[in-house]
């Protein structure tokens, strides 16, 4: 009886560590196939034969918050890359209810921007909702391991959009640089910033 | 050499006095008849460290521009939603039709043009526009999305009173906003429910400061909170004066040290700086220690729901910096002895007497959010049916057992208060008014005639609610219609038209099969079913612009004004 009852508790002790999220179960995401606005050409992530991991990044063209971080997003795949770990950024919103998520738009913005990563509309809003991407700019990394994804770290690029001088904390690529070590991620999660995507279906805001 | 000294000394300590301030924004002001309002997400420098995620208009980081209009014209709004999610826009104050009013029955959807226009029948007041989408009111609040509407007429144009904008006649926005520690996202909902902010922010600028001139200047304040009340006073508790209301001027002057200004509410003050020193300073502040915890921002703590840390202490809401007197206008050295005559309703005048009881809103696993008469806000439902041009006695009833302070705002009229059961209405509150402050157990009563519009539309009705961001989510709103004499014209119209040129490339026209017929809403959508267009009553004669449109295959559906119902027809864009 008193055996049960501390099965009980031990188990009930579980049960609420999981449910505040302190027990971390790794996440993976599916494998998904996206039109690029950069080629044209449907992308994903096995065409990365020789990719260690990658970097996620849902974003638009319209949120201010994603647009500050336009050029660190190429500077970070131009280092990451070539060291297993591509760009890859996902434009989640939705197209029938803001005209300037369209993927002319992106086309535009990767010219303007000379985005030097794949920009992939996931037009049915599958990936986002996979990934449960809530806003833009949300990062994530991912790490190959035997051929499946898992997510090593979520949440924003860092703590400053406006003024990258002033960044005290590179969580994205902090997770990068010690993935690439071989080291567990130590800070997994940050929550993330920027403007709201909405799900048709999920949240009736779009009448 | 002595006094260079001096004076060095002086600017030094002052610089390093106001390095604590920040300069107000003074909104961009619009004057015209033609406004295009584009309202946007925008980020904003307002704790150290990440830019904050607010809402604007036009090039605005948070807040919107000032709209001067003149009574007697005809204005055109041109709305554009940019925000990732639908809005309304309300003109807080407006006597105008009811498919013009911006209430929560006039979603703009994200991307969508909405064109409302009116004629100006207010006289000289300071209204304001702001988001009113039902359940998302505060969020849209929270994020800064709103402005000051100044509509000005010969009457008031007549007095001796400060009126250059930005001088010596200000508009002062105070609301207050708490930020996320690690995000600096504004807190609101959907995330928290926390009502009163912990930082002041007078029109969307921290710690505020601003140069007003030395002779007597005008402020117009807001309260633009999701909540909190403020009990205005300047820190040497000078008199000031009242000289307008929500509606307009008053009849005179009203001395007051004190003035409580409450959720969506407007007073314009008219203050003496003509015996300061140049250089000097003078705060304006919220003397909100020692209120009552039915008065808004009232209660003690700092933490929860209800808690802030500017709840039941002093602050200050904009610290005055006193310059010099103006050259380029004549300085305002009197305050007027009278304004403008107003006829105000009597209870006598009331030949419909109507109670509405606040209710519900006590806190507890089943309770029910604060409601009228025991009925939330349902989009469906019209709660009251007015007559056109009747005269009406509103009695509004915070005892029904009272929870808490409410601010209670009626849309198309300006009204008088008549009575407060608690006593007089105070005489800073005795002009026109479209929004006042019910405290716990009172009963306040107004009087308003329902003139002008009678458009006995069920789809677009008018509003009454409490102003409080969350209360008015929440379902303590309810709505009614304007009903008139019936139109003569009782036969069942053919609503069939036509378009043409078809393809077009900007101006559509119309071609009504049955010429009765009268065009009360046009919608225009993409062929995926996106609105990009809505026109309240367009003036269809003249045909629809649509070169803003890109080109491709629309859908065109026209709402009768007799029958409401909706035809539509197929258009290309060339």
């Amino acid at each position: 009886m008193k055996k049960q009852f501390f099965k009980l508790i031990i188990v009930s002790i579980l049960f609420i560590l999981c449910s505040f999220n302190l027990i971390v179960k790794e996440k993976q995401v599916s494998d998904f196939k996206l039109k690029n606005a950069k080629t044209n050409k449907l992308v994903s992530l096995s065409d990365y034969k020789n990719a260690k991991g990658f970097i996620i990044i849902f974003t638009c063209n319209k949120c201010p918050m994603a647009k500050f971080y336009t050029q660190r997003l190429n500077q970070m795949n131009d280092k990451y890359k070539k060291m297993g770990f591509p760009l890859i950024a996902i434009n989640s919103m939705d197209t029938l209810a803001y005209a300037e998520e369209s993927f002319q738009r992106m086309q535009k913005k990767v010219k303007n921007d000379m985005l030097n990563f794949p920009y992939l509309q996931d037009k049915k809003q599958v990936v986002g909702k996979n990934f449960k991407a809530s806003v833009t700019p949300q990062a994530f990394v991912l790490l190959k391991q035997n051929n499946k994804f898992v997510i090593k770290y979520e949440g924003s690029i860092d703590d400053n959009a406006g003024d990258y001088q002033n960044v005290k904390n590179h969580f994205l690529t902090n997770a990068v640089d010690q993935l690439l070590k071989e080291n567990e991620v130590t800070i997994k999660n940050s929550e993330p910033f920027g403007c709201r995507i909405f799900y048709r279906g999920i949240k009736d805001k779009m009448k | 050499m002595k006094k260079i000294f001096l004076v060095s000394i002086i600017a030094l300590t002052s610089s390093v006095i106001n390095a604590q301030y920040s300069n107000m924004t003074m909104p961009q002001a619009l004057y015209g008849t033609t406004f295009n309002l584009n309202i946007h997400e925008s980020t904003k420098q307002l704790v150290t460290g990440n830019q904050t995620i607010t809402g604007s208009i036009n090039n605005e980081t948070f807040w919107g521009p000032t709209l001067f209009i003149n009574k007697g014209d005809l204005v055109r709004m041109n709305v554009t939603n940019n925000l990732n999610e639908s809005t309304t826009v309300h003109w807080h104050g407006m006597h105008l039709p009811a498919v013009m009013d911006g209430g929560p029955h006039q979603v703009i959807p994200a991307g969508t043009l909405w064109q409302p226009y009116w004629t100006v029948m207010n006289q000289a007041a300071t209204l304001w526009y702001h988001p009113h989408l039902h359940t998302t009111t505060q969020a849209q609040m929270t994020k800064g999305i709103g402005g000051f509407i100044i509509v000005k007429d010969p009457a008031e144009t007549a007095l001796a009173l400060p009126r250059t904008y930005g001088v010596d006649d200000i508009v002062l926005a105070l609301t207050s906003r708490s930020y996320n520690t690690t995000t600096n996202t504004f807190v609101s909902p959907p995330t928290s429910a926390r009502v009163y902010g912990d930082y002041m922010l007078s029109n969307g600028t921290p710690n505020a400061q601003y140069t007003l001139p030395k002779q007597f200047v005008r402020m117009r304040i807001l309260n633009a909170e999701i909540e909190r009340g403020y009990n205005l006073g300047f820190s040497d508790n000078r008199t000031f004066y009242v000289i307008g209301t929500d509606g307009g001027l008053l009849g005179a002057p009203v001395a007051v040290t004190r003035l409580p200004i409450h959720v969506g509410e407007r007073y314009e003050i008219m203050v003496n700086l003509g015996n300061d020193v140049v250089g000097s300073s003078i705060d304006l502040k919220a003397y909100n220690s020692g209120q009552s915890q039915s008065f808004p921002g009232g209660e003690p703590g700092t933490t929860g729901v209800f808690g802030s840390l500017l709840n039941n202490i002093d602050f200050p809401v904009l610290h005055i910096n006193v310059g010099a007197t103006t050259t380029t206008t004549t300085p305002i050295s009197a305050i007027p002895s009278s304004l403008i005559s107003n006829t105000y309703w009597t209870s006598a005048d009331a030949t419909v007497n109507r109670t509405i009881s606040i209710t519900n809103g006590t806190p507890g696993p089943a309770s029910v959010p604060f409601n009228f008469d025991n009925v939330s806000y349902a989009e469906a439902t019209i709660n009251k049916t007015v007559n056109l041009n009747a005269i009406e006695k509103w009695s509004i009833a915070n005892t029904n057992p009272a929870v808490f302070g409410h601010s209670f705002h009626i849309h198309d009229i300006e009204f008088k208060i008549v009575s407060r059961n608690t006593g007089t209405a105070a005489a800073y509150e005795s002009g026109w008014k479209d929004t006042f402050f019910i405290s716990k157990n009172e009963t306040v009563s107004f009087v308003g005639k329902f003139d002008d519009f009678a458009d006995s539309d069920v789809t677009h009705p008018y509003m009454y609610h409490c102003h409080f961001g969350g209360h008015e989510d929440g379902g303590m709103m309810g709505q009614f219609i304007v009903t008139g004499t019936l139109g003569t014209n009782q036969n069942e119209n053919s609503t069939s038209f036509s378009l043409y040129p078809n393809p077009s490339s900007n101006l559509l026209y119309v071609n009504l099969k049955d010429a009765n017929t009268e065009i009360y809403y046009v919608t225009i959508s993409t062929i995926t079913g996106r609105v990009v267009m809505m026109l309240p009553q367009p003036e269809w004669q003249n045909g629809i612009d649509i070169s803003s449109l890109e080109s491709g295959v629309y859908t065109f559906q026209m709402m009768d004004k007799q029958t409401k119902s909706l035809t539509t027809k197929k258009f290309i864009k060339k």
